[in-house]
């Protein structure tokens, strides 16, 4: 009896220890970092379910170099520490490479994990620009970065006419590097911000900002923060009497939003990247999103697909599963025909155009914005 | 918007937040009291009640509608349910504890918070959930300050809620019971009081208080998370502590002066709503360098 237990014990100890040694799968495993816990988990659900899709759609051609391609998911749960945790693990699990990243302020400490193993990471969601500096190189940004969104964002107050604005921000590493940027941009064009919030994450009352923004009285609201507290914000403006303009970072492109903030969300303007129903080449991928996970597919599902495309589309080209020549691969990228659009890279790393478009909250839903101002028109 | 008008609109905010935190204060001050224990799940005692309420409303909405009439009863549902909640607490986890050191009790107490806060996490997969009732933004008009018949219930339903308790505790036999607990638990068991049960029925009392101010926020804000009661834990727990830890009025004050600074904090000129947690909390600080007592609690009296 007691001998079974002991021989027992041992067959785990070995097989436990087959479990953390240098992993030798003959499949290629990509990682998949993204949020799937926390406030941000049903972006990063969207994300995993999109990239879930692109390799089972490979694997159905053959794989990639022979090998079929198998995903392992890190949850980076939009927290810092869990997304070091997440990376350190997939990287120990030996991954050829990653696609994800959700939160920048998640991201920015993993792209150190895996510069130190030379991981090639491409990054589908996440834009701060402070990912930029940050980047040791083996990094591929192929959402636009924050200077695009600043852009777009300061075309589109010009052309409706704003002088005065507000910016309100969470201070984590997105929300404030946005709202950082577009501060500058608009003093630099001799506009005034004539409020300038921080607030914290999860607070829940946000009337003393309320009052201040309505005794300071600016044209347009900014916020640059992630939808759910973007949510409460827009419907205590609105209920504090605010008649204002409201726009809104690329963190609250979510139906969501139309939930929590009610009526208050109409008329409300939105910084996005593409998101796949305004994509005319994303039709095939919505109806097959639709089929396989029976929902519509999120803000970041399109580029999650192309994210894990772009990095098969890499691997065949270095030819081997080494993952400095995929980082060499990767670089060459040029006008790779993804479903967002055409990607290239700059020198740094970052998508070679702006993305970027914006929407408007109409009858509780997103819809894309043609107006003055936006990007493209005139 | 003239500066008076901006004052006496943060004076209104201030008071609404304030009330959230005496709410919540309330609880954390009495377990203090009679125990000695800082029961740090009591921020997740409020979020739970929030969730309870918020299930009770969306089973009778269907009836009762989403206005005062729906809201009322999911408020007494979810305060007994969340009072019945605190008092299986108690029983699980700190009643065996009662006389361990009290270091253990207040480790136990953070566990509890956790398996709180990671129990709805699972049960709601960290989704915001949309807490939808009929209430408008109604309300009266002073020049450009506006202040809505909802807020008015809130500080009304809180208030109201206050005085009972401080009546209760002041006046009837039960309350009695409470703080001769508080000044000697041996004694009391030798005079015939039972000890246990006045326990429960003080996180019976309190835990109620915080599912109240659960509903509330949820029907206030709109929206209710796993996450919510964590911050607002604190800031009650701060606001106890202003007020004098263990003291019922005081921690209605506490909580009251804590909206308040939080709300004028972010009209303090040339620095933004930054600076705001920053001024809160450093007067606090200041505060118990002078006051260690807060404003209404008595210095304790070492019995060796």
């Amino acid at each position: 009896m007691k001998k079974g237990v002991i021989l027992a014990a041992a067959g785990l100890l070995v097989l436990g220890l087959a479990g953390v040694g240098p992993a030798r799968a003959a499949a290629i495993t990509i990682g998949a970092q993204v949020p799937t816990s926390g406030s941000e988990a049903p972006y990063g659900i969207d994300m995993l379910n999109a990239i879930r899709m692109a390799a089972g759609e490979i694997n159905a051609k053959g794989g990639v170099l022979g090998e079929k391609i198998s995903i392992l998911p890190g949850d980076a749960a939009c927290d810092p520490q869990a997304a070091v945790n997440a990376a350190s693990k997939l990287v120990s699990q030996g991954v050829t490479g990653v696609v994800g990243g959700y939160c920048s302020g998640a991201t920015l400490p993993t792209l150190k994990v895996y510069g130190d193993a030379h991981v090639p990471f491409v990054i589908t969601a996440s834009n701060s620009t402070e990912l930029i500096g940050a980047n040791p190189g083996n990094a591929f940004m192929i959402n636009s970065t924050g200077f695009d969104q600043v852009k777009t964002a300061v075309n589109l107050f010009k052309a409706r006419g704003i002088k005065t604005l507000a910016i309100i921000n969470e201070g984590d590493a997105y929300s404030a590097n946005l709202a950082e940027l577009t501060r500058t941009a608009w003093e630099k064009l001799g506009n005034k911000v004539v409020d300038y919030e921080v607030v914290s994450k999860g607070q829940q009352d946000f009337s003393p900002v309320v009052t201040r923004i309505r005794q300071r009285n600016p044209q347009a609201v900014f916020w640059t923060a992630y939808y759910a507290d973007g949510a409460l914000l827009i419907k205590q403006l609105r209920q504090g009497g605010y008649a204002g303009m409201i726009a809104l970072g690329d963190g609250n492109n979510s139906p969501k939003l139309f939930q929590l903030a009610g009526a208050a969300a109409e008329g409300v303007f939105c910084f996005s990247n593409p998101t796949a129903n305004f994509l005319p080449e994303a039709k095939t991928f919505i109806e097959n999103y639709q089929k396989q996970f029976h929902q519509p597919p999120g803000p970041y599902s399109a580029l999650s697909y192309d994210g894990m495309m772009l990095l098969a589309h890499a691997i065949t080209v270095a030819g081997s599963t080494d993952r400095m020549k995929i980082i060499a691969a990767l670089k060459q990228t040029d006008n790779f025909p993804g479903i967002s659009g055409p990607v290239s890279f700059t020198p740094k790393n970052t998508l070679a155009r702006s993305n970027f478009v914006v929407l408007l909250g109409k009858s509780g839903q997103w819809t894309l914005y043609t107006g003055p101002g936006a990007p493209g028109g005139k | 918007m003239p500066l008076y008008e901006v004052l006496l609109q943060q004076l209104a905010n201030g008071l609404i937040l304030g009330s959230f935190y005496a709410l919540v204060a309330l609880g954390y001050s009495m377990v203090y009291g009679v125990i000695k224990l800082l029961n740090f799940a009591h921020g997740d005692l409020y979020m739970v009640g929030a969730f309870a309420g918020f299930g009770a409303l969306s089973l009778i909405s269907g009836w009762a509608g989403g206005g005062w009439g729906g809201i009322v009863p999911a408020i007494l549902f979810s305060m007994l349910a969340v009072g019945v909640l605190g008092v299986i607490i108690d029983r699980v986890a700190y009643r065996p504890l009662r006389e361990a050191p009290k270091l253990s009790v207040l480790i136990t107490a953070l566990a509890v918070s956790m398996l709180l806060e990671n129990v709805a996490l699972a049960f709601t997969g960290g989704q915001y959930t949309a807490f939808t009732t009929s209430l408008g933004f109604a309300g009266i008009n002073l020049g450009m300050v506006h202040v809505t018949w909802t807020q008015m219930v809130l500080v009304g339903t809180s208030v109201v809620l206050m005085v009972v308790l401080e009546l209760f505790v002041s006046g009837t036999r039960h309350g009695k019971a409470m703080r001769a607990i508080a000044i000697d638990q041996d004694a009391c068991r030798l005079m015939g009081i039972d000890v246990d049960r006045t326990i429960a029925l003080t996180f019976l009392i309190g835990s109620a208080l915080a599912a109240a101010a659960g509903v509330l926020a949820g029907v206030y804000y709109g929206s209710i998370n796993f996450f919510m009661g964590f911050l607002i834990g604190l800031k009650a727990f701060t606001a106890a502590v202003i007020g004098g830890i263990g003291s019922i009025p005081g921690a209605m004050l506490g909580g009251i002066l804590l909206g308040l600074l939080e709300a004028f904090g972010t009209q303090i000129p040339g620095v933004g709503s930054e600076w705001k947690d920053v001024f809160v909390f450093a007067f606090l600080i200041l505060f118990l360098v002078f006051r260690p007592t807060g404003l209404l609690g008595q210095p304790e009296v070492e019995r060796m």
